[in-house]
């Protein structure tokens, strides 16, 4: 972590994840198999710190749909009153648009928590692993296309 | 044309031998379908076209015996692969938790098998697998690997660098995103778009010669002609960056789309290189057809992935 820089306001998760390694290994080798073959844009394991899962709660002061993946700013605020502002990582924005997400969708001042895990240089920015509402709704459902009635068969 | 005599006429005519189209495929599309024709006269294939699918390239070993799945089968392997590559699902392993990066509404994987219920995109070798490389292709596959921590931008693969994706192709393969092309026909040009990283390829139908071997290209150089009702795309001249699963240079690629029904485009590729593979292989994806419209995938504008990853590689030598 760069000298100065500060992470009051993070939850970390360190040590809530007890086992990084273990039966889950096998797990995870059967799920790589049958991934498609082709992934993400990078590595994200190049960027972020599997050590360092954190959680956020904060209000979102801006939303970038950009290419070839988006960024969510969100305010956190610490327990001294201290603001920062942390941007998380999403998907390439194309999916989102095919669904009908536009950037009107996520409006700025909406409180949200992320989870994900920080970037390995220190600064203030995280892979957006999962975006709820306090009340528990995700922001971007998942599965939302019942099975068997997707445009392709 | 009917797939029957389609398949009979792309077996006499072709070079490099063409598996037959599979059985099941005969019972899952109409042989007397009647493909549109262009203002020109040619078979239309103009449009948007999908391949997201969940059936992978090879076939999983777990089903090495079987070639096609019944309809109750591939619903119950579509619902598998649905849940093996759910994103939203959490282990305590954080280093799979990282790789998954975000939840699954982002991702564009298919819903589906492919229609013809095969239970691997390549179709040959029979055993829906990719042929063994050659020692030479072993050692190029190994000569190219990446380093663990990249000192600079070149030591990063070429996607996270948003120059080119093997998805995008040519050949154009499934991926987990932005699946989606678009084929345009004039009378004698053939131009398909994809949306991954709008790689875009212009064809010549015209019968010109080909380019001087000396010149290559990260697309390589696209000639077309109609077989048929076929269009068949022959592609040489790669540069050496690029690999198709260990494919090289001197890769000779040939795509055949075939309009098979109002809504497929039957899209099967062979790649031959006897430099890197022991034998040719081939795959087919039935393309189905996608609401317009593309959106832009403008990489690089916005691959901020790629300063943090070298920002987090020259924080780690720092110690931190």
């Amino acid at each position: 972590m760069p000298p100065g820089s500060r992470r009051p306001m993070v939850e970390n998760m360190k040590g809530k994840l007890p086992m990084r390694y273990g039966t889950h290994v096998a797990l995870l080798a059967a799920v790589l198999f049958v991934m498609p073959a082709a992934r993400a844009h990078h590595a994200f394991s190049a960027e972020f710190d599997a050590d360092q899962p954190i959680r956020l709660r904060g209000t979102v002061v801006k939303v970038e749909f950009i290419n070839p993946h988006s960024w969510i700013h969100i305010e956190v605020t610490g327990e001294d009153g201290a603001k920062e502002v942390w941007q998380f990582e999403g998907g390439t924005p194309n999916t989102l648009f095919r669904r009908g997400i536009s950037d009107r969708t996520l409006p700025l001042g909406a409180e949200v928590i992320v989870e994900g895990y920080r970037s390995r240089d220190g600064s203030l920015r995280a892979s957006g692993r999962d975006i709820t509402f306090p009340d528990g709704r995700k922001l971007f459902l998942s599965g939302s296309a019942p099975p068997g009635e997707g445009r392709q068969e | 044309m009917s797939l029957v005599r389609f398949t009979v006429a792309v077996a006499g005519m072709c070079s490099v031998a063409l598996p037959p189209i599979a059985d099941a495929q005969s019972n899952v599309f109409d042989e007397d379908y009647v493909v549109p024709r262009t203002l020109y006269g040619d078979p239309d294939l103009q449009g948007f076209w999908s391949n997201a699918v969940l059936t992978p390239l090879e076939r999983p070993e777990d089903l090495a015996d079987k070639a096609t799945l019944t309809e109750e089968e591939a619903r119950e392997y579509a619902a598998r692969r649905r849940e093996a590559t759910n994103r939203d699902r959490r282990t305590d392993d954080s280093d799979a938790d990282v790789a998954n990066a975000y939840n699954d509404f982002w991702w564009d994987s298919g819903e589906n098998v492919v229609r013809t219920r095969r239970t691997s995109l390549i179709v040959d070798p029979p055993n829906g697998r990719l042929p063994a490389l050659t020692p030479a292709g072993r050692e190029r596959v190994a000569s190219r690997r990446l380093p663990a921590v990249p000192a600079g931008p070149e030591d990063l693969g070429l996607t996270a660098r948003c120059i080119h994706f093997a998805a995008a192709g040519p050949p154009m393969l499934p991926s987990q995103y932005n699946n989606n092309y678009q084929l345009v026909q004039t009378e004698d040009h053939v131009l398909i778009v994809n949306e991954m990283v709008h790689e875009t390829r212009i064809i010549p139908l015209d019968g010109r010669a080909p380019l001087p071997d000396e010149i290559r290209l990260w697309l390589g150089s696209s000639r077309g002609h109609w077989d048929g009702d076929t269009l068949v795309v022959e592609t040489t001249h790669r540069n050496d960056e690029t690999s198709i699963r260990g494919s090289g240079k001197n890769m000779r690629l040939t795509e055949r789309f075939t309009r098979v029904a109002d809504d497929v485009l039957l899209y099967e590729f062979t790649v031959d290189d006897p430099e890197n593979f022991t034998q040719p292989w081939t795959a087919q994806i039935p393309s189905v057809r996608a609401d317009g419209i593309m959106y832009e995938y403008a990489c690089h504008e916005g691959n901020r992935g790629l300063a943090n990853i070298l920002a987090g590689a020259r924080a780690a030598e720092r110690g931190e």
